[in-house]
C-alpha cells in the first residue's frame, strides 16, 4: 500500500518486546537483585509506608510526627506493616500495593506523645454578633525509625 | 450576724483590665502600624487574622496538592509522559503512591521515579495494544493483576 496520510494510523506504531527473551530477561534481573541484597551492597535504604492513613517516604534515624494518638507507650518498638516502596542506590522494589512482610522490616520506637501549640479556630460573620473562638490542642506522637531491613527472597 | 445579701454601697470594680487588653495585644504585636498599640484597632485585626488563619487552614491542603501535581507533571514531562498518562497507568499498575510521595520522590529520588516512569509507559503501550488490537493476543505482563488474600 503506497505510504498516504491516511494509509496508516496517526498515532504511532507500539511494539512490545519478545515475551520469551523478556521473560529471560525478568528472571535475570531478580536474580541479579537478590544477589545484591543478599551480599549486602546497597547502602541507606528508604521506604515509602503507609502509616497513620498518610504515606510517609522513610529513611533510617528519621523523626516521624503524626496528629494523633497511637495506643503504645514512649519507647514501645513498632513493626509499621504497610510498606509500599523500598529502594536503594541501584534497586527499588516497587509493591503492588503493598511489599511482603517476609520481604522487608521496619521498626520505630516511640519517642514522645505531646500536644500540639494552641491553634485558635474563630468564626466571625460581620454585622449579625456572631463570633465563636476555640482553641484547639491535637495529640501528637513522634516516632523514630530505628531500621529498615531486606531479605533476599525475591521470586 | 448572718449577711445574706452583699451591701448595696459596695461595687464591683475591674482589677485585671490590663490583662485582659494584653490576652489580645499578644497576637498583634508583629503587626504594621496602630494595629500593634492602640486596642480598639488591634481587636479588629486581631480577630481577622484568627479567621483568615482557620481558613487557611482547609485551602492549604489544597494549595499542597496543587503544587504536588504540578512537580510531579514536570518530573514526568522530563521523561516523556504526560501528568494524566502517568497517573492513570500507574494506578492501573496497582501502584497506590500518593502524590506528595511521588513529588518527595521527583525531586530526592530521581532514578526510582524514572522506573515509576518506564513503568507507566510500559504499561500504557500494553493498553492501546489491547484496546486496539482487539483479538486472541496475550495480555500483556505489566497488566497483570495481583490478588492479595
Amino acid at each position: 500500500v503506497a505510504k498516504t496520510s491516511l494509509s496508516s494510523p496517526p498515532w504511532p506504531e507500539v511494539k512490545l518486546p519478545d515475551p520469551v527473551e523478556e521473560a529471560k530477561y525478568h528472571a535475570e534481573v531478580v536474580r541479579k537483585v537478590n544477589g545484591l541484597i543478599s551480599a549486602g551492597h546497597y547502602g541507606r535504604l528508604f521506604a515509602v509506608v503507609h502509616f497513620a492513613s498518610k504515606q510517609w517516604k522513610i529513611t533510617s534515624e528519621d523523626l516521624i510526627m503524626m496528629d494523633n494518638v497511637l495506643e503504645a507507650e514512649c519507647g514501645d518498638r513498632i513493626r509499621m506493616e504497610k510498606v509500599l516502596l523500598v529502594g536503594a542506590d541501584d534497586f527499588t522494589l516497587i509493591g503492588r500495593p503493598l511489599l511482603g512482610k517476609d520481604l522487608v522490616r521496619v521498626e520505630a520506637t516511640v519517642i514522645e506523645k505531646t500536644e500540639s501549640w494552641p491553634k485558635v479556630n474563630m468564626r466571625f460573620w460581620r454585622r449579625h454578633n456572631y463570633q465563636r473562638k476555640k482553641i484547639i490542642a491535637n495529640p501528637q506522637t513522634v516516632l523514630r525509625i530505628n531500621t529498615i531491613e531486606i531479605y533476599p527472597c525475591l521470586s | 450576724m448572718v449577711v445574706l445579701s452583699a451591701a448595696r454601697w459596695v461595687r464591683s470594680r475591674l482589677t485585671d483590665r490590663f490583662w485582659r487588653v494584653q490576652e489580645v495585644l499578644k497576637y498583634a504585636r508583629h503587626f504594621r502600624g496602630r494595629k500593634n498599640r492602640c486596642y480598639k484597632l488591634a481587636v479588629r485585626s486581631v480577630r481577622r487574622a484568627f479567621v483568615r488563619s482557620t481558613k487557611a487552614r482547609r485551602e492549604k491542603k489544597r494549595f499542597l496538592r496543587a503544587l504536588w501535581i504540578t512537580r510531579i507533571e514536570a518530573a514526568s514531562l522530563e521523561h516523556g509522559l504526560k501528568y494524566p498518562a502517568f497517573i492513570s497507568n500507574l494506578v492501573k499498575s496497582q501502584v497506590e503512591l500518593n502524590r506528595k510521595v511521588l513529588a518527595d520522590l521527583a525531586i530526592y529520588e530521581p532514578k526510582t521515579f524514572k522506573s515509576l516512569a518506564a513503568l507507566a509507559q510500559r504499561r500504557r503501550q500494553e493498553g492501546f495494544l489491547a484496546a486496539l488490537g482487539d483479538g486472541k493476543e496475550p495480555e500483556g505482563i505489566f497488566s497483570r493483576i495481583v490478588h492479595h488474600h
